[in-house]
């Protein structure tokens, strides 16, 4: 126990913390400027300077720790003075011109002076000067105000793990440099933005137009962009956001974001959002009515069942929506129009992955905490790159790193760069040969037995591949053999598992390994997510084999719960997923379909055959924000609410289940629940729905994993998986893995000129709904095609040149990219901007035994475009 | 100025992978590593610090950092010889103030500035420790003593 007394008040603890901590626990105020929320002490700026007894100079109370007996004054008039002189020093040359700084009104150091006064200082000389930066886009950098105290620095390297900034230059003409996007690794996280205690740091997003107290409303809310599901608060005036900050108290997040959430929601503001209905007449979509538009949508619907019976209904639900918009879908599919057919882009990667995981394993097997991967010592990812399709899951693997953890990037380490110690990135083709080895090696070593014969069985009929053949595909035997040493060390393990394991080559075999690795190192599995409620979409039953709460179709034609609680009748047999329904389209025997929030046109491979078959459908109906490539198709067209704009639930990747609150109240659109109920409701359902509650009462109700949670209840961690129910079931039995026994091909090399081309998540955009945020595409405005630059140079192309992309399916346009990281023969390119998609460009098969998409076509040949 | 190549950086590359075997870590490479990118570059260009970053592991921005922080380093393109002029208090008792007028005046340079023809870099000097015979300044890696505005020209004409 250790004793203390601060300006005559005892202190007691029996953690040896710092004299600032000791005064915050009673109160008593200390003064700071260089030390902030997770970041460890500096001592940098003096501002906190206290006296101690029987040490004749004043201490910086933020890293001085308190030992018993110690007597410390903060408020004696020596420390009065020497605020005020520390003060004095820093406004040398601070400039004094408040009224034009965004910071104003929010500013440490304006307050400090305010409190202390110091204006009026002694020195005669002139100040710094240093010009305004506008040379990054999103950030406006004004070193004039710098107060030096590297908060910034320290979040960029210790926090953020970009190492993008330091201090350059020396004394008074020191300055915090670079930025500077890609050239020198900033990623535009904006987090140096929160920390930066006066204005030397701001966003360019609100320049002038930001002053604390033009705030009307503060929302707590959920991250709208990627699965993890970041808590951030919405700050906004009339009906507009002004700006996105960090919550620090809340969240899995504790206060970090990354360029999409921080800054990506401004395209709930482009002005070619959709505001009116809109229904085809005599081939054009034309505004309407809402009555008009719902009738109409329901009347054709009604028609078509009729004709045709429910099997010819499909729908397509979408991982951007929230539970209860995807809920309200299934209903309309499953219970109103009777047809089992719904399914949604999940089918792409992540239901796949998951439920190939779960049938190994047992259901929930990927729900576990993001924070908790920061306390593991060492990371193994394989197939996609955390930090740009997860930023701020990326971080915490990061972090791993940082505290002396380990980490392994089987692939191209992207964003892990800086925290592995050997590459595994190989030829394209080559992961499960890879994994394989890796996995041979952990099992031997670890000396395993498992209890768990089915897996047991499988791993020891793999063939191993020998060190020659991995040699042939680019990694280095140094790098293997470290990986499997240091994987049988870890005591606390993650496995992490990217797209690519399941969209190119053998899906089952990678999910295997991967799952097995985990099992035989005792890990902790996540599943990348890249949209904000995949999961969520899943759980409400938008898959044609599972129903609300994850009953599986099969049990409910015997156990008739959902008819037993809910009054609703199941349809019989398993419906058709995303891929079946394409080619039910195309051959006729699907002949509505609704589409809520997806762009499947853009996002399955094969364009030309999405886009044909959703043309030969009788009715097409669509419910988004945008006028989509997939929207511009249909015969009616709803507007649906944005994501700052409604109420709900999101299940993160974690199966966290938290609330969406709403900031603009009056949208241009209308939630799609409320969309999808009034269709119902003209269709003869009995249920009214007054608010976004009334439908998670009855999704509560009905779930056995939501049973007994109330909306109200979900906040912070109260809702994470299994929420307040039961688990379904656990593992199933034997699953089939294809081609176990097969060794792994050798992958045929790209033969000359042409080149094997990949999907591309860059950290900046959201699939394609970031394309209308005027701040995303100001740091990433064109389509970019990374290659290697060896690939590039055999090929005649260089650096920034633009190049035009053709394969068996179509051509896009990029601007080329040397890209290190990248494997010789291979490029990749982003599934963001319209008209040059990666999937618009691709084909895809079927997975026989994953049932997911695989991606075929990828062989290009990449030219120089013609001048313009 | 030495035109930035990927047959130079690769020079640049092996040079840094000998001089990391000298030193126990590789941020201590970092310093001789500069001095080697100022003979290939003329200065520490972003060509170098990328390389310098991919080689070492330190961060580029952690590299400019230290760069900068350092008078001795050329962290932007520089003339062919660097003067370094002392102003401080004995030289500029002693007149260096009039040198600095009279560089500027005759051959266009200004302090941190390079001549038009590239020639000569000027960079201002804190005391260089000749106050006894000043004025005083160092021409590349030669000192000299008791300028005058002659004995400048004399001098700058024997460094091409
Ligand atoms: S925006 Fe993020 S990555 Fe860039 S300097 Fe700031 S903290 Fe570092
Ligand atoms: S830019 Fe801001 S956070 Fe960074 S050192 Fe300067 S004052 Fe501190
Ligand atoms: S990591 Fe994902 S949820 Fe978090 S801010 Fe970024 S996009 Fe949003
Ligand atoms: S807060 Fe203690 S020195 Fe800055």
């Amino acid at each position: 126990m250790i004793k203390i007394t601060i300006d005559g008040i005892e202190v007691q603890t029996d953690r040896e913390i710092t004299i600032l901590e000791a005064a915050k626990q009673v109160g008593i105020e200390i003064p700071t400027l260089c030390t902030f929320k997770n970041l460890s002490p500096s001592g940098s700026c003096r501002m906190c300077l206290v006296e101690i007894e029987r040490l004749s100079r004043p201490q910086t109370a933020c890293t001085v720790k308190i030992t018993d007996g110690m007597v410390v004054r903060t408020n004696s008039e020596a420390i009065m003075r020497a605020r005020k002189a520390v003060l004095e020093f820093l406004l040398i040359n601070h400039p004094l011109d408040c009224p034009v700084c965004d910071k104003a009104g929010e500013c440490i150091l304006q307050d400090l002076s305010a409190k202390y006064g110091a204006a009026a200082g002694r020195f005669k000389e002139g100040k710094r000067t240093n010009p305004v930066s506008f040379e990054d886009p999103v950030i406006v950098r004004d070193m004039q105000r710098c107060i030096l105290c590297t908060r910034c620095v320290r979040t960029c390297d210790d926090l953020q793990g970009a190492f993008a900034i330091s201090v350059i230059n020396r004394g008074s003409h020191s300055l915090i440099e670079p930025f500077s996007g890609g050239r020198f690794d900033c990623e535009y996280c904006g987090n140096c933005l929160s920390a930066c205690p006066v204005g030397a740091i701001t966003s360019k997003l609100h320049r002038h137009t930001y002053r604390p107290w033009y705030i009307e409303r503060q929302v707590e809310t959920i991250c709208g962009h990627c699965g993890v599901g970041c808590t951030l608060t919405l700050q906004m005036r009339e009906n507009t956001i002004i700006r996105v900050i960090p919550d620090f108290e809340k969240g899995l997040n504790s206060g970090m974001l990354c360029v999409m959430g921080r800054f990506g929601y401004d395209y709930t503001e482009h002005e070619e959002r959709l505001r009116s209905p809109l229904i085809r007449k005599d081939g054009e979509l034309v505004p309407v009515s809402w009555e008009e538009a719902v009738e109409f949508t329901a009347w054709r619907l009604k028609e078509l069942v009729k004709k045709y019976g429910g099997g010819a209904v499909a729908g397509i639900a979408s991982g951007r929506c929230t539970n209860e918009d995807n809920y309200m879908l299934q209903k309309l599919i499953r219970y109103v129009l009777g047809s089992n057919n719904i399914d949604s882009a999940a089918r792409l990667f992540y239901r796949p992955a998951v439920s190939y995981l779960e049938r190994m394993f047992g259901q929930g097997i990927t729900a576990n905490l993001i924070p908790g991967i920061a306390n593991s010592d060492g990371v193994f990812v394989a197939g996609g790159d955390p930090t740009t399709i997860n930023p701020v899951l990326g971080i915490a693997v990061r972090s791993v790193w940082k505290k002396g953890g380990k980490v392994f990037v089987v692939g191209k380490s992207g964003g892990l760069r800086s925290n592995i110690k050997h590459e595994l990135n190989h030829a394209e083709g080559a992961g499960a040969l890879v994994l394989t080895w890796i996995l041979a090696k952990v099992y031997e070593k670890k000396n395993f037995i498992s209890e768990n014969s089915i897996i047991d069985k499988k791993l020891s009929a793999l063939k191993v591949p020998d060190m020659d053949m991995l040699v042939r595909v680019g990694v280095s035997p140094e790098a293997l053999q470290y990986t499997a040493d240091e994987l049988v060390r870890l005591k606390n393990p993650v496995v992490i598992i990217g797209p690519e394991t399941v969209l190119y080559g053998n899906g089952s075999k990678n999910l295997f390994l991967l799952g097995a690795l985990n099992y035989v190192l005792n890990g902790r599995l996540f599943v990348l997510m890249d949209e904000p409620n995949t999961q969520g979409c899943l759980d409400m039953g938008c898959s044609p084999g599972v129903l609300v709460g994850g009953r599986p179709v099969e049990l409910e034609t015997f156990g008739h719960k959902m008819e037993n609680t809910a009054g609703m009748k199941t349809p019989e047999g398993t419906g058709l997923n995303l891929f079946e329904m394409i080619n039910g389209a195309n051959s006729g025997s699907i002949k509505a379909m609704f589409v809520m929030g997806e762009n499947p046109v853009f996002n399955i491979p094969d364009k030309k055959k999405v886009e044909s078959a959703l043309q030969k459908l009788e009715f097409l109906a669509v419910s988004d924000i945008f006028l989509t490539e997939t929207a511009s198709l249909a015969d009616v067209v709803f507007p649906a609410s944005a994501w700052s704009e409604k109420d709900g639930t999101y299940t993160n990747l974690e199966r966290r289940l938290q609330r969406l609150r709403k900031g603009t109240m009056s949208s241009r659109g209308r939630a799609d629940w409320k969309i999808l109920a009034d269709i119902c409701k003209a269709l003869g359902m009995k249920e009214s729905y007054t608010d976004v509650k009334s439908v998670w009462d009855e999704i509560s109700r009905i779930s056995s994993v939501h049973s007994g949670v109330r909306y109200e209840s979900l906040i912070g961690r109260g809702g994470i998986w299994p929420y307040g129910g039961e688990p379904l079931r656990g593992i199933e039995g034997d699953f089939e893995v294809e081609g176990l026994e097969d060794m792994p091909e050798l992958p045929g090399f790209a033969q000359s000129g042409r080149v094997i081309l990949k999907e591309d998540k860059s950290l900046i955009h959201s699939s394609s709904l970031s394309r209308y945020s005027p701040a995303l595409m100001g740091v990433a405005s064109e389509p970019l095609l990374m290659i290697n630059p060896v690939t590039a140079q055999s090929l005649g192309l260089s650096d920034n040149e633009r190049v035009v992309i053709t394969s068996d399916k179509g051509t896009a346009v990029a601007i080329l990219r040397a890209d290190r990281g990248m494997p010789e023969g291979v490029a990749a390119l982003s599934n963001t901007f319209k008209d040059n998609g990666f999937r618009s460009i691709v084909g895809y098969t079927i997975d026989p035994t994953l049932k997911s998409l695989n991606i075929t076509d990828r062989v290009v040949t990449i030219e120089r475009a013609k001048q313009l | 100025m030495p035109q930035v190549t990927t047959e130079r950086l690769k020079i640049l590359r092996g040079k840094i992978y000998e001089l990391m075997e000298l030193y126990p870590s590789y941020q201590a490479a970092l310093l001789p590593s500069f001095f080697v990118a100022e003979e290939i570059f003329g200065f520490i260009s972003p060509e170098a610090i990328g390389e310098i970053s991919n080689v070492t592991g330190v961060p580029a921005a952690e590299i400019r950092g230290v760069a900068s922080f350092y008078a001795m380093y050329k962290t932007k393109p520089m003339g062919r010889h660097i003067i370094q002029l002392c102003t401080n208090v004995s030289c500029m008792i002693e007149g260096a103030y009039d040198l600095v007028e009279y560089l500027k005046e005759k051959y266009g340079l200004t302090p941190g500035g390079t001549t038009p023809d590239g020639r000569f870099s000027l960079v201002i000097m804190e005391c260089i420790g000749a106050c006894g015979t000043a004025p005083a300044m160092i021409l590349d890696t030669d000192s000299y003593e008791n300028l005058t505005k002659d004995r400048l020209d004399t001098l700058l004409e024997s460094y091409k």
